[in-house]
């Protein structure tokens, strides 16, 4: 009887589910757009709901950032440790670009809350990195 | 606008937990349990920190 129920039952291990994988240039184009887009990536690939939640955290963090008047960086070669904050900051896309252009994130160091804002627009853009390799992953089937 | 260091802490851990806990975990229920733990983490070590930070002369 004890070897009949230590058998794997099957309506509570289901089958595992096997994950097809997309073609890499398909991937690239979506993972693309979820760079320059947060959480289209997600909604490309038919995870609309994880593909919103991810667009409204990192969409929401870079407008509490903006608010909280912090500084979005530019690529200045005077200034090379200012690399690293370039490159958070353009991980969220089309955003920084718009905001740049409406001359917003210039960071107002007097402002109390500038530091908060600087780390809040950093952060969102190293965020939007994360969900976008999550994206890979899913599209080439490493993870359901 | 001006968030107090707390509230500015309480939406940064907000955000964060909630993108880890959709990334790294599959199932609603583990990821719920998840970015509920990094949610209380962030506070717990923000606590701790501060509290060890308190006697310094700053």
């Amino acid at each position: 009887m004890d070897q009949v129920n230590d058998q794997p039952n099957s309506s509570t291990h289901p089958a595992p589910v096997e994950l097809k994988p997309m073609n890499m240039a398909a991937t690239l184009a979506i993972c693309s757009g979820g760079w320059l887009v947060p959480g289209l990536a997600h909604v490309l690939i038919g995870r609309w709901v994880r593909g919103l939640i991810f667009a409204a955290c990192v969409l929401l963090m870079f407008a509490f950032g903006l608010a909280m008047h912090g500084k979005l960086y530019d690529l200045e070669f005077d200034e090379p440790l200012h690399v690293f904050a370039f490159i958070a900051n353009i991980g969220t896309g089309i955003p920084y670009w718009i905001a740049e252009r409406l001359n917003l994130g210039i960071g107002t160091m007097t402002w109390p809350s500038y530091d908060y804002g600087t780390t809040y627009l950093w952060v969102c853009g190293l965020l939007n990195y994360l969900i976008v390799l999550d994206a890979f992953d899913i599209a080439q089937g490493r993870k359901p | 606008m001006i968030l107090s260091h707390f509230t500015a802490l309480l939406l940064f851990a907000l955000f964060v937990s909630t993108v880890f806990a959709l990334i790294t975990k599959n199932e609603p229920r583990e990821q719920v349990r998840y970015g509920v733990f990094v949610f209380l983490s962030f506070l717990a070590v923000a606590f701790a920190v501060g509290w060890i930070m308190y006697p310094l002369p700053l």
